[in-house]
């Protein structure tokens, strides 16, 4: 194994995002832009290449302990990964890999693209830089820089709705990461450490059970501030205009993304942090009001992005009712349920995105009798739609039925009943969007529309194959998730890995 | 935007190279006083940003342009990254000192710390002055 | 009676207070502006010891007596970066009210409404 891969995978798409201004500089004197682009694809298949050669140590049981500048823990930072972390980096950075390849095509007629590229290596670095690091802190500056150029990126159209979606999240989200600020210092002031381990080892000694007040406001202000970036509810009210907003490829980056590392840093802050698996009481009520809520709503919307952001805001309280559940089933049907997550809302963003492209609306008024111009990108989005209610054979259904299964099995029938009602709505509503686009009457100005291309099909393709072949065979999701579920519920290895090398 | 009255433009003029003065003194000390990099910077880019309100923006773009303030930037950035991966060459973990330390005190000691404090003082200076630049020329598009 | 920590206490909710009831964005991103200085000013009391000196080793002051008679040097360092992502988020939010001007000719909040649903 390369003995510096964790920080290169940070370190490569950093770099990269420096270089790509200075590239654009001279290939636009040469009138060769094809150049750029290649350039920042290769740099993210690189990445992903590197994730994918760490996977063999840390699956067969040993935590990956780099770190920086020869300082040992706590005196300096370091990287620490092992199964969780490698799973976050693993959907990050593939879903980066098919952004990169589909917005080739998608943002052609877009000027400005050098700060396009550099954007999307910057979120990508920031990204790998939160999953990958032991040190509280250093996941804060991260998770700021990933913030901001997910603002800079939802504004990047500079059209009046994708300033005011900009501002919208950009107040929220500036609000949320102070209040995560507010919790660190707490944290410092109470331990004086600032590593993931050293603070989980001084907390442990303080004691859990029952939790002393300053623990419950710890957890109050981190857990706020997290809630703010995952949009559950009531912090929801950015993530639809800021979808509805921003061009598509980049809603794939956020939704497929940002969320899946924001539900990394909560399980991470509530299981080794902290150390409570008491907790699943708050988590389960949380996430069933919140996959309640975004079901609800997105029966009543007209635009196809809102409706998709909607059924994403019920899709995050799926997998916190899985987690909340406390027993092993729950877990792993939990974690499984995000690594589906990512899979299908690309599928499905990526379709809108490809109707946006050759038609130029996304309102589900205007739109009608597509299938016959776009028969591919018709069939691979009832792919997606069928997958996202849970029908089977396909993933959404392998996952959902673990979460129902652990939910009977926890004793809370109720929230089992109430998730697959939730799921019959969202089989309503998916139908009525490929209704209302793909079949019925098609308006005279639609004779035209040809098919999308190419390189936009590739990476939709590959998703819709990757969700059946999760579907048929689910002990290929569970080969990634179980090494996640044990590193979770494993604190005490984790403390033992980071601190007891010395 | 227009230029403002000869007594702010004269005293910009006087006061420029001490105030350009002291902010690479307190960048090139950041290991030995309090200061360092990002203030160093900041220092920097408000002398730059006096004479620009003071003569105008049009003078300013001829002295200092846009694109010179962003191919600098990226310069700056590369330079710290470079230094953190002169570690990794050398054998040890990324961002390990592997410059020689002299004796504590003396300015040229300290290894590796002055040309990070030199590589944030340049990135700092020149994204300010791309940053100034384009909420200036904002306005001027919205005034046309 | 702990002066720094009530006055940081004072400013975190009147920044918010601002946040939350002021409708003209720039109002807004100052009262933003004023919780983040309120968060640093918590964090840098935080290391503060009585009768301390500055932790900066010279002649004067060797290393033994700073390690037992300094503040604590750590939050400076934190508060030292999130005052530079403070300006970060700042630069945007200006660039984005200077956007949101040319579009809609006012800067009320309640107007920024269009994208309803």
């Amino acid at each position: 194994m390369i003995e510096a891969a964790p920080i290169l995978v940070i370190i490569i798409p950093l770099m990269g995002s420096f270089l790509t201004p200075l590239i654009s500089i001279l290939t636009k004197r040469y009138k060769k832009d094809r150049i750029r682009d290649l350039f920042v694809v290769s740099i993210v298949i690189v990445t992903l290449l590197l994730v994918l050669h760490m996977l063999p140590t840390v699956w067969s049981g040993n935590i990956i302990v780099y770190r920086l500048g020869n300082w040992t823990p706590p005196w300096g930072i370091c990287l620490a990964i092992d199964g969780l972390n490698i799973m976050v980096a693993l959907i990050v950075s593939g879903i980066a890999v098919l952004v990169s390849i589909y917005s080739l095509m998608y943002m052609k007629n877009d000027t400005g693209l050098e700060k396009y590229y550099t954007l999307l290596l910057l979120i990508l670095a920031s990204m790998m830089g939160v999953t990958l690091t032991g040190d509280f802190f250093n996941m804060f500056v991260f998770f700021e820089i990933m913030s901001t150029a997910a603002y800079a990126l939802v504004a990047f159209r500079r059209n009046w709705d994708s300033i005011e979606a900009s501002i919208k999240y950009m107040v929220m989200g500036s609000l949320g990461a102070s209040l995560f600020l507010l919790g660190i210092s707490f944290i410092y002031s109470l331990v004086g450490s600032l590593n993931i381990a050293d603070i989980a080892q001084k907390i442990s000694i303080i004691g859990t059970n029952p939790l002393p007040p300053i623990l419950i406001l710890i957890l109050a202000l981190l857990m706020t501030g997290l809630s703010i970036k995952i949009a559950m509810v009531p912090f929801h009210a950015w993530m639809p205009d800021a979808y509805q907003a921003a061009p598509s490829a980049v809603v794939v980056l956020l939704a497929a993304g940002t969320t899946t590392v924001g539900v990394y840093m909560m399980l991470r802050v509530v299981y080794i942090l902290f150390g409570v698996a008491a907790l699943g009481a708050m988590l389960i009520v949380l996430g069933s009001v919140t996959m309640v809520v975004g079901a609800l709503m997105a029966l009543v919307q007209r635009d196809l992005k809102r409706l998709l952001a909607y059924s994403g805001i019920s899709q995050v309280g799926y997998i916190l009712l899985g987690v909340g559940f406390g027993t092993a089933l729950g877990i792993e049907g939990g974690l499984f349920h995000l690594l589906n997550n990512a899979i299908y809302k690309a599928l499905l963003f990526m379709c809108a995105g490809a109707i946006f492209y050759r038609v130029g609306t996304c309102n589900l008024d205007e739109l009608g009798g597509l299938s016959k111009n776009m028969p591919i990108t018709a069939g691979l989005f009832t792919i997606g739609a069928l997958a996202i209610s849970g029908v089977p054979p396909f993933n959404g259904f392998a996952s959902k039925w673990t979460i129902y299964i652990a939910g009977i099995q926890a004793g809370k029938a109720f929230f089992s009943l109430l998730a697959i009602i939730m799921s019959v709505l969202t089989l309503a509503y998916l139908l009525k969007a490929v209704n209302a686009i793909f079949l019925g009457q098609r308006p005279k100005r639609f004779e035209n529309v040809k098919e999308a291309p190419l390189t936009m099909l590739f990476p939709m393709m590959l998703l819709a194959v990757l969700c059946i072949v999760l579907g048929v065979l689910p002990s290929l999701g569970i080969n990634i998730v179980s090494p996640a579920y044990n590193a979770l519920t494993n604190q005490h290895g984790y403390i033992q890995a980071v601190l007891g090398g010395i | 935007m227009a230029g403002m009255t000869l007594i702010v433009k004269t005293a910009s003029r006087l006061l420029f190279p001490f105030v350009l003065v002291f902010g690479i003194y307190i960048v090139l000390h950041g290991h030995l006083t309090p200061g360092g990099g990002f203030p160093g910077g900041v220092i920097i880019v408000a002398a730059i940003v006096m004479l620009l309100l003071g003569y105008g923006a049009e003078v300013a773009k001829v002295k200092f342009s846009p694109l010179q303030a962003s191919v600098s930037e990226n310069i700056g950035s590369l330079i710290l990254v470079a230094t953190g991966l002169l570690g990794l060459f050398v054998g040890l973990n990324f961002m390990k000192n592997a410059l020689p330390l002299g004796t504590t005190g003396n300015l040229f000691s300290a290894g590796f710390l002055i040309p990070l404090n030199i590589g944030v003082g340049i990135k700092v200076a020149a994204g300010l002055a791309v940053i100034l630049y384009a909420m200036l020329t904002a306005f001027e598009e919205e005034e046309k | 009676m702990n002066f720094d920590y009530i006055v940081a206490m004072l400013m975190i909710s009147f920044g918010l207070y601002c946040l939350l009831i002021k409708r003209n964005l720039i109002k807004m991103v100052i009262g933003l502006e004023i919780l983040t200085f309120g968060i640093h000013l918590f964090l840098i009391s935080m290391g503060y010891r009585e009768g301390g000196i500055a932790p900066i080793v010279t002649s004067v002051n060797p290393a033994s007596v700073v390690a037992t008679l300094g503040v604590d040097p750590l939050p400076q360092a934190l508060v030292l970066t999130s005052i530079v992502i403070d300006v970060c988020v700042t630069a945007m939010l200006l660039s984005l009210a200077i956007h949101a001007y040319r579009h809609y000719k006012t800067l009320d909040m309640s107007e920024l409404r269009r994208l309803k649903g």
